[in-house]
């Protein structure tokens, strides 16, 4: 595990209704910083929402979502958000560099200075060939990968990443999980990934928050004391990553029944 | 379509129109009509080339046509594309213009001219008002539906970036707006091409409205339909030309 730091990111009992019901209860919860924090969670159990009070697009009713000690009040250029839905996040009629460049135009960057720092966005997720493509040309996966570059142009020291992976096929989610590791290892990024799948959370993360629905609330934090560098086999079949998963598993189960 | 598919039917649609060209001719030339009201195709060129010979005077009325035609659908564009925008990125716009527009929107452009002619008179700046009031409705409605079906992702997308509301219309909301705006700018045209012929009926200026009804009144069917052919012609030669415009604006919509 990474050195604990006072934390970036906390969750102050916090209580959130949508429509009448109760749908995150008093959620206590820090992200130090640099750490990988998984969420995972049947749906409906809230995961998505904790990540959009993070995100600042949604405030709470009681409580406070707190970022570097200052209580969150709206979405800022240091926190990005990676949606699930690739598709629907990038704008079809802009190519690949203009998908990047919205960022930068937002955070005021000069146009003279845009093309150099997207062609570097595009080269670090592996997009460089691909710069003049519009979304409808590119795969699902470098659709997904488009939108992380858009989202690391915001140079952001936070990544709520919200199921990224969710849509792909196996093989693409492999390589996706690897590479944002890599990205978040060389960029120091804190980050909070919501997911579904439990294997991904082990994989990922430094610790995995579970969660339960109705209401929404944490149920039980697991510490990931895997070796990083991961590596999609062999630490898959550490003997620890296998309890683990076993571990999460029982948990989930239990909760269905 | 493939292009090996598509030619036989080039040459059909043009055989089609060289067919009706020569039922015409032999419709005018066995004189199942008379040709008071019906020239052959013959006669209509020959009203043609005379008119744009040295001396004639279609030239001169075809760049008017045109002009109207042009300058009303571009103040109707430029209005309505700023009118759309403005309704549909706000509900209390909506709220607040939208049952006036409704009230005026179904009136026809010819029950407007009376009243343009009462405050401007029998004059070119008519002939704009009736075009612009005529043709700017599709370019408004289509502005003010493309800015307010923004992909609600797309909204949160541009809060995460923190773009200010005039980003959002610039970067977002009218790019989003654009294919809708497109259609409605190749129909405003054909309307602005229609009320053009009508302002140029009522004003009796210049334009080939005006020669038209001239030419009916003093029976000269074939300047009649020499000018027909005409406003045929432009009406087919701008909306190619925007059909173009269209296909290179919307090509990251393709494949």
């Amino acid at each position: 595990m990474r050195p604990q730091a006072p934390p970036l990111i906390g969750f102050e009992g916090v209580s959130l209704s949508l429509g009448g019901r109760l749908i995150l209860d008093d959620i206590r919860l820090s992200i130090a910083r640099q750490e990988f924090l998984c969420v995972v969670g049947s749906s409906g159990c809230g995961k998505t929402t904790l990540l959009r009070l993070a995100a600042g697009l949604l405030r709470p009713d009681t409580g406070q979502v707190t970022y570097a000690g200052n209580a969150v009040t709206g979405p800022a250029r240091e926190v990005a958000v990676v949606f699930q839905d690739y598709g629907r996040a990038l704008l079809p009629w802009r190519s690949a560099a203009g998908n990047v460049s919205l960022a930068l135009e937002a955070a005021g960057v000069p146009r003279a200075q845009r093309g150099p720092r997207i062609a570097a966005l595009l080269e670090r997720v592996g997009l460089a060939h691909a710069a003049d493509r519009y979304p409808a040309q590119l795969s699902g996966g470098m659709q997904q990968r488009l939108q992380i570059a858009r989202c690391l142009a915001q140079e952001p020291s936070v990544l709520l990443m919200d199921e990224p992976f969710g849509a792909l096929d196996a093989m693409t989610r492999q390589s996706l999980q690897d590479e944002i590791l890599r990205l978040v290892e060389a960029s120091g990024n804190t980050v909070l990934f919501v997911t579904h799948d439990l294997e991904e959370a082990i994989y990922l993360g430094d610790r995995v928050v579970a969660m339960r629905p109705n209401p929404g609330r944490i149920a039980e934090v697991f510490d990931i004391p895997l070796p990083r560098p991961r590596h999609q086999l062999a630490t898959r079949e550490d003997p620890e990553f296998l309890r683990l998963r076993r571990a999460l598993f029982d948990f989930i189960q239990e909760e269905e029944r | 379509m493939k292009q090996g598919g598509e030619l036989p039917w080039w040459i059909a649609s043009i055989g089609v129109a060289l067919g009706i060209v020569l039922l015409w001719q032999v419709a005018a030339d066995r004189g199942w009509v008379s040709p008071i009201f019906l020239p052959g195709p013959d006669r209509a060129l020959a009203a043609l080339r005379e008119g744009f010979a040295a001396g004639g005077d279609l030239t001169l009325h075809v760049t008017t046509t045109i002009e109207h035609m042009l300058y009303g659908w571009v103040l109707a564009s430029v209005i309505g594309i700023a009118l759309g925008a403005l309704i549909g990125s706000s509900r209390r716009t909506r709220d607040y213009l939208g049952p006036t527009l409704e009230f005026i929107r179904p009136l026809p452009a010819s029950a407007i001219a009376p009243v343009a002619i009462a405050f401007l008179g029998l004059s070119q700046p008519m002939v704009l008002a009736v075009i612009a009031f005529g043709s700017v409705w599709p370019t408004l409605l289509a502005t003010a539906h493309g800015v307010a079906s923004v992909e609600p992702r797309l909204i949160e997308v541009a809060r995460a970036l923190r773009l200010s509301r005039l980003q959002v219309m610039f970067k977002i909301a009218l790019p989003n707006a654009v294919p809708d705006i497109l259609a409605a700018l190749r129909y405003g045209l054909t309307v602005a091409l229609i009320l053009a012929v009508v302002g140029e009926m009522l004003a009796g200026q210049e334009g080939l409205g005006h020669r038209i009804i001239l030419a009916a009144r003093s029976f000269r069917s074939p300047d009649l339909f020499a000018g027909v052919i005409l406003l045929g012609l432009i009406g087919f030669t701008s909306n190619a030309l925007l059909a173009v415009a269209e296909r290179r604006l919307l090509r990251w919509q393709g494949r």
